[in-house]
């Protein structure tokens, strides 16, 4: 099951969508485990909280094996720096970990218009379908229209698709199969 | 080896040695090093001593070597293998025997292919494999998690709009132990190509044609001198290939070839029955126009000509 806890309020609409989105995405069952707060020193001097650090100190929810939490903050994410610099953070969650992070700063402005919240909820099922993703042993997808495409991509179209492509479905679909509950 | 060092196993990933135990084996007393896997540490492989260096196993890449690996994935790539069978088994190759590099090497080689046109089903497997064998080892060479040393990897192969990197030369690739190439087994379509341009062909047809209607007799003087030049043609390449081959030495390959040759005529002249049959059939309509004709005017001696042919054949024949 995957249980989605929001640091920040989110719009029910917006959650129930994600809920719906990510229901068809894994086929496993989705539902929104509450609200909690962002820990108290996850932020960091430049204004970012550490996904990394974030992921550790993130509230505990209530939940069975093999359950995974996507938690979802509004707060921009920073990651330590690679040999070549800093990839941009969208979310954050480790290969076949519990628990998962997303970001919404850096999805586009969500707006008035029925267009641009769509546009919006859309973003935010991609990035929770990635980050999900990751948690069951999904790698980076060279496929542009798939949701395990990096998101920093500049194949990535501008409005991304919300699906994994067959190969990762596939993959995940083995990976939830084989979960002991 | 001692216990605690992280070792990468080809095609399997980062273990630990746990230590050197003695085993039994079919009663012979044996070392072996015991390791246990990063990722799954229920999974323990133990590996004879002996063995060690035959199966490939190595240090987990240094920091160093790790930079030059970024560096490479960076890089601008030259154009990838398009041939399938030579790309799959170089690429198995380095993934056994071309170390971190050679797993980078796998990785960005495929990426880059897979701009062109999407891999196929047997690809994206080893694509997916080399990438969780690569991140996983600068993860723990790095000591980041693993996602987090992906993010780096597809930060140099995909960066993102306007940025550049101040790239160093990379490293140069290690180089494959090359494997012995297989003889070419295509004589017989080189014969064929050969005869079929030189239009042999279709004199050994007449030549069998020509052979199979000589003894008869029946036939016009035109016929029987085409027959006979024919038949001469039919055995002079055959028997100057073997001489000038023979003469070369080139040994049983010159000597097979006659051979080779004799054994087509048949199927060759299979093939020529067919052949015969078109114009049979193209002739009987022109062979009996005439005769229509003739009972309005006497025939002409050209348009009958044709039809004595396979009228005569078929005499032959049933005789």
């Amino acid at each position: 099951m995957i249980r989605i806890v929001t640091l920040e309020r989110l719009d029910p609409t917006d959650l129930a969508f994600l809920t719906g989105t990510l229901y068809r995405a894994f086929g496993v069952g989705t539902e929104h485990a509450g609200d909690r707060h962002l820990p108290a020193d996850a932020e960091g001097k430049d204004g970012r909280v550490d996904a990394i650090r974030l992921l550790k100190d993130a509230p505990p929810v209530r939940s069975l094996p093999d359950d995974k939490v996507l938690y979802i903050t509004s707060a921009p994410l920073s990651l330590p720096k690679g040999p070549l610099g800093e990839p941009p953070c969208w979310g954050f969650a480790e290969f076949g970990g519990e628990r998962a992070v997303i970001s919404t700063s850096r999805l586009p402005a969500r707006g008035v218009t029925e267009a641009s919240i769509e546009t919006w909820r859309k973003r935010l099922a991609r990035e929770a379908i990635h980050a999900l993703g990751h948690t069951w042993d999904l790698h980076h997808c060279y496929d542009a229209r798939c949701a395990m495409h990096p998101s920093w991509s500049q194949g990535l179209a501008e409005r991304p698709e919300m699906e994994l492509c067959t190969f990762c479905r596939e993959k995940s679909e083995r990976k939830i199969r084989l979960a002991k509950t | 080896m001692k216990p605690g060092d992280r070792v990468v196993y080809p095609n399997q990933g980062v273990y630990r040695v746990v230590g050197v135990v003695e085993m039994d084996i079919g009663g012979k007393r044996q070392s072996f090093v015991r390791m246990q896997s990063e990722e799954n540490p229920a999974a323990t492989v133990s590996v004879p001593r002996e063995k060690v260096p035959a199966i490939g196993l190595r240090r987990v890449a240094t920091g160093e070597q790790m930079e030059g690996v970024f560096h490479y994935l960076a890089a601008q790539f030259d154009d990838p293998e398009l041939d399938w069978k030579v790309r799959h088994r170089d690429n198995a190759d380095r993934l056994i025997a071309g170390g971190v590099l050679g797993v980078a090497e796998v990785v960005k080689g495929l990426h880059s292919l897979s701009r062109i046109r999407p891999l196929p089903t047997k690809e994206r497997e080893q694509y997916d494999n080399a990438r969780h064998l690569l991140v996983h080892e600068i993860a723990v060479s790095l000591g980041v998690p693993a996602v987090l040393a992906e993010d780096y990897v597809d930060y140099a192969l995909m960066p993102p709009a306007g940025v550049k990197f101040d790239l160093k030369p990379p490293p140069t690739p290690v180089l494959l132990p090359s494997r012995p190439k297989k003889r070419r087994p295509v004589a017989e379509d080189e014969d064929d190509l050969g005869l079929s341009d030189l239009g042999i062909d279709i004199d050994l047809a007449g030549a069998l044609e020509g052979a199979a209607a000589l003894p008869e007799g029946d036939l016009p003087a035109a016929e029987g001198e085409e027959g006979e030049a024919a038949t001469p043609g039919a055995e002079a390449p055959a028997a100057e290939a073997g001489g000038d081959e023979a003469d070369e030495g080139e040994g049983d390959d010159a000597a097979a070839r006659p051979a080779k040759a004799a054994a087509k005529t048949q199927p060759k002249a299979a093939k020529a029955a067919p052949k015969e049959k078109a114009p049979a059939k193209a002739a009987k309509p022109a062979a009996k126009k005439p005769e229509k004709k003739a009972e309005k005017k006497p025939a002409p001696k050209k348009a009958t000509k044709p039809a004595a042919k396979p009228a005569a054949k078929r005499g032959g024949k049933k005789k």
